[in-house]
């Protein structure tokens, strides 16, 4: 095993990627195109073009990534979560206000989001972080303050932004990490009493002023229908209008009379589920599923530790993103600005997303590869 | 270390596993989510954004135009020229305009208004830079369009009455719907902001009828609320209204308003079979168009302030003493009730006495001897006061009736005044006194208490001419005629007035004797002057010498009367004119009415080109 990995040239490895994995990350990408394409009446260059040359390129990269040596990505771990906490603390002071919070990084040629970069480099680091620890320390307090460190840091700047829907992702994700890391059940169950306990008290002294107006649109959103609550009334509209079939591509009149707002970006799935009901939008979603049930298996044929839970917590991430955008479409959960990953229009999230793809399919192709154990950073 | 790994592994797979099926868990709400958005309520969601999507717009129908009876437009929906602006194509605003006035000149004020409009509203939605522009403007903004960007010229219709005021006071006028008026008709035309609705004559009495149905066109409207595109289904045409067919001959009209020039007072030429009005005009009379696009104040100002009341429809409403045109109907009320042989003469004085008071007669040292005939041809008041005291008031206010005093007709047009015949009860409950003798004597020469709108005076004529039907008087041409009655008066009494009033006429010492005056050879006319006193005379002027009624200030004038109809022989037309403050009643009215009741005949055809020819030469 060990001889055919060093001797594997590139592009012998390239037979050796899990096809099904890019074919289906493509496919969900091309379903992006032709929803944008339509979300814009039609007219090419509004973004679907944009989409697929980011698109095409952001595949390139993934293959680029996923032939790199897993060593490769293990040995970048620490330094790119240091890297991305410091580009966190940058935005801070030199980024731009969209929305009224701090989130891009202008870097000349494109708009970098930090927070974007920041949760793969948890994921990254966390799995490093648990590949490094011995099994016995996990729930050690010394473990588990690493693993708490690690995640907090992020968190804690992403929210100061402020943006609640990244930080509790990242969040969500970590804690998924640290429970596959094998903590006990004890710890578990303590923690999320606590946390349940910890809820209230975080809305009313931890949420700024518009973060909590969205929650409250949320709960009753045809109190305000104008502004917030108009967005989650014309997404439901658009939705069930669809009805079964759908109204047909490019013939969804929410979409092209242009009454769900943001609906080339964070509402496209309204477009699919006008235009092609609910059979499109069950499609799109098991589309998703097997995307993910791709990846777990993936997980589980891999050896040591650091690749499996780089698998899970990407995989995590993706999850999160899909489950909370298409909550929030379908009015399950407040407007939060989070984009459906592959589909919606925007260059930053399908990058991170992408590389997150090229990083699993990299720890798949390289499961036999011997990995150090070595005494991290933060040890 | 390795050993680590593999013990960690399986409780990994395991604890994965958890994580997976907590995902699909929740991946399955949110498909059961799904389901019950788009299966479950699919029904409500498409009603709602069809709601969203489709917008209804009232179409206005086009008002149905008032024709006079031979089709000619009285009332017309004229193309009205607009230019408006949208904002979304607008370059540079002030180079538009800029280059807007060179075809177009617009005022700073009106540029600061039309920038402002820009402003305040959704850029989508035209802003009026000007309207009601002639032809030739609007065709040159049409040339210049190229280099003016989001300028977009309308045509539009607008209601035009082609004839300025001739027909004013019968037509009426459309404007804005008044509040009252949007509280009582829920039409939802009514709310549509260029909707014109009737506001009085005909316009308003036959509203419903001209006004039409609305429309729907059923638009596309996207979340701004711009139109997108127009739907074929579910369209409605708008109903256009229905015409409306006037009696009224326009030509003899404007003929005669043209004859008043800046006169004032009123004619009505009546069909004598029919009842139809060929004429029915007030004068000085206003330019309705000035209220359909709204009234200026000036415009106001002058129609408030002049003395000849141009807004005043005196044709119907005005109530004037009928003066002499009176006797007609106390000849008829003595002969009907047999007081007095036509033969049997009065002395006429110049006045008689009762008790401390003088009546005058208009000649100051009378007539002499005069039988009925006379009497009635040189309008003999004493004649009068003296037949008057052979009857009770009653029978003159029945005869009055009769011939068409003292009451409203249906012509559909408001402002009608009943006019007034005296009676003692009228006087009892008007005045709170008895009748005295003296009322009589002022009733018997159509002064003191009687009036009459010049209409009802050319109903009497119409009702003398014809002789055997009340004719009543009708506005607009329907297919059936109301059921004449029977006027219950002795044929041979008719006569005898109608040939009376031949002599007015045409025979020597008539008051308005002028031989042959209609100008058609074997066409007579008989009639009536009246001269109606605005101002009493007191035994001093008298004794101080009358004055002459020229001399007078205009509004101290006699009005000036005359009723007639002709040809004398088949009676085809009758006729009223009223000139107020015009003096004698053989002078303004009596021309005015001959020059009318002549033009009526030639125009109904009665005279061929040859006969016309003949008589000219």
């Amino acid at each position: 095993m060990n001889a055919r990995t060093k001797t594997s040239s590139p592009l012998s490895k390239l037979f050796e990627i899990y096809w099904l994995l890019p074919m289906l990350v493509f496919l969900i990408g091309l379903v992006g195109v032709a929803m944008i394409y339509s979300a814009t009446n039609g007219i090419w260059g509004y973004g679907a073009k944009q989409h697929l040359m980011r698109f095409v390129g952001g595949m390139g990269l993934m293959f680029v990534v996923a032939l790199t040596n897993i060593k490769v990505w293990y040995a970048l771990a620490y330094p790119s979560y240091i890297a991305a906490l410091i580009l966190l603390v940058g935005v801070e002071f030199v980024g731009d206000e969209v929305n009224g919070s701090q989130r891009w990084l202008d870097l000349g040629l494109m708009r970098l989001q930090p927070s974007e970069l920041m949760k793969m480099a948890v994921v990254l680091a966390l799995a490093r972080f648990y590949h490094d620890l011995p099994r016995w320390r996990v729930s050690e307090p010394s473990g588990i303050i690493g693993a708490i460190l690690l995640i907090g840091l992020p968190v804690g700047f992403v929210l100061k932004q402020p943006d609640l829907g990244t930080s509790l992702l990242i969040a969500a994700t970590g804690v998924t990490l640290i429970f596959l890391a094998g903590i006990n059940w004890r710890i578990i169950i303590t923690t999320g009493i606590a946390t349940v306990v910890a809820i209230p008290l975080a809305y009313t002294y931890g949420l700024k002023d518009y973060q909590k107006a969205r929650w409250k649109t949320f709960m009753n959103p045809d109190q305000d229908p104008t502004d917030a609550g108009y967005q989650i009334i014309q997404s439901k509209i658009a939705l069930g209008s669809g009805g079964v079939n759908g109204k047909g591509f490019t013939q969804g009149t929410q979409a092209s009379l242009k009454y769900v707002p943001e609906n080339r970006t964070d509402f496209i799935f309204t477009v699919i589920g006008e235009e092609f009901g609910f059979m499109g939008g069950l499609g799109t979603i098991a589309l998703y599923i097997m995307t993910l049930a791709v990846c777990f298996w993936l997980a589980s044929q891999c050896k040591h530790i650091f690749s499996r839970l780089l698998i899970y917590g990407l995989a995590t991430t993706f999850a999160l993103y899909v489950i909370i955008n298409l909550a929030m479409v379908m009015g399950l959960a407040p407007v939060v600005g989070v984009p459906l990953a592959l589909i919606s229009y925007g260059g930053s999230v399908m990058m991170t997303v992408l590389i997150g793809f090229g990083l699993i399919l990299s720890a798949h192709l390289h499961r036999e590869t011997e990995l150090p154990r070595g005494s991290g950073l933060l040890l | 270390m390795k050993g680590s790994d593999n013990n960690n592994i399986p409780s990994m797979n395991r604890r994965a596993a958890l994580i997976g099926i907590g995902g699909l868990s929740v991946f399955s709400v949110l498909a059961s989510r799904l389901y019950y958005l788009q299966i479950v309520r699919a029904q409500d969601y498409k009603v709602l954004s069809d709601k969203n999507r489709f917008n209804f717009n009232t179409v206005i129908p086009e008002r149905g135009r008032i024709l006079d009876r031979n089709g000619v437009p009285l009332a017309t929906n004229k193309q009205d020229f607009r230019v408006v602006i949208i904002a979304e194509h607008v370059k540079n605003i002030d180079m538009t305009l800029t280059e807007m006035s060179k075809v177009l000149p617009l005022s700073a004020p009106t540029k600061k208004r039309i920038k402002k409009d820009m402003k305040n509203r959704s850029d989508f939605i035209p802003v009026l830079i000007k309207e009601h522009l002639d032809w030739p403007t609007f065709s040159a903004i049409n040339m210049q369009l190229p280099d003016l960007p989001g300028v977009v010229p309308i045509e539009g219709k607008g209601r035009s009455y082609p004839h300025g005021g001739v027909f004013t006071h019968v037509l009426g006028y459309v404007g804005k719907p008044s509040p009252e008026a949007l509280a009582a008709d829920d039409d939802p035309l009514l709310k549509q902001p260029t909707f014109r609705i009737g506001k009085t004559g005909v316009e308003q009495s036959y509203d419903k009828e001209m006004r039409g149905a609305a429309g729907q066109l059923k638009v596309e409207v996207n979340a701004f609320g711009r139109t997108v595109r127009e739907w074929d289904t579910d369209k409605l045409e708008a109903k256009p209204g229905k015409d409306v067919w006037l009696t009224l001959d326009s030509e003899l009209q404007i003929y005669a308003a043209q004859l008043f020039g800046e006169e004032s007072g009123g004619a009505a030429v009546i069909d004598v079979m029919t009842g139809e009005l060929r004429t029915l005009l007030s004068m000085p009379t206003f330019d309705g168009n000035l209220f359909v696009s709204g009234l200026t104040s000036a415009d106001m100002q002058r129609l408030n302030g002049d003395p000849r009341r141009p807004q005043f429809n005196k044709v119907v409403g005005g109530g004037y003493p009928p003066a002499s045109t009176f006797k007609m109907a106390v000849m008829l009320a003595a002969l009907e009730n047999n007081v007095i042989s036509p033969d049997e003469t009065v002395n006429c004085t110049g006045k008689i006495t009762l008790g401390p008071r003088e009546f005058h007669c208009w000649k100051r040292h009378g007539h002499g001897p005069m039988d009925m005939h006379d009497a009635l041809k040189h309008s003999c008041d004493v004649y009068f006061y003296d037949l008057v005291q052979r009857m009770d008031i009653n029978m003159v206010k029945d005869m009055a009736s009769k011939l068409g005093y003292g009451q409203k007709y249906d012509l559909g047009i408001g402002g009608q005044n009943k006019g007034i015949l005296p009676d003692p009860k009228w006087k009892e409950a008007r005045l709170n006194d008895s009748w005295r003798t003296g009322d009589s004597l002022n009733a018997s020469i159509g002064q003191g208490f009687v009036q009459a709108t010049p209409l009802q005076l050319a109903v009497m004529a119409a009702r003398l001419a014809n002789g055997r039907q009340a004719v009543l008087p009708s506005l607009l041409i329907s297919e059936k005629l109301p059921e004449p009655q029977d006027l219950g008066i002795n044929p041979n009494h008719i006569a005898f007035v109608q040939n009376a009033m031949l002599s007015v006429c045409e025979r020597p010492g008539g008051t308005a004797y002028r031989p042959g005056s209609l100008g058609i050879p074997g066409a007579l006319l008989a009639g009536k002057t009246g001269t109606g006193q605005v101002k009493g005379i007191s035994a001093a002027e008298r004794k101080a010498g009358v004055i002459k009624n020229k001399k007078l200030p205009w509004k101290y004038r006699d009005h000036s009367m005359f009723v007639g109809f002709a040809p004398y022989d088949e009676p085809r037309f009758a006729a009223a004119v009223l000139v107020e403050h015009g003096g004698s009643g053989a002078g303004l009215a009596a021309t005015y009415c001959r020059k009318i009741l002549k033009k009526a005949l030639e125009r109904d055809g009665m005279v061929s080109n040859e006969q016309k020819q003949s008589g000219e030469l």
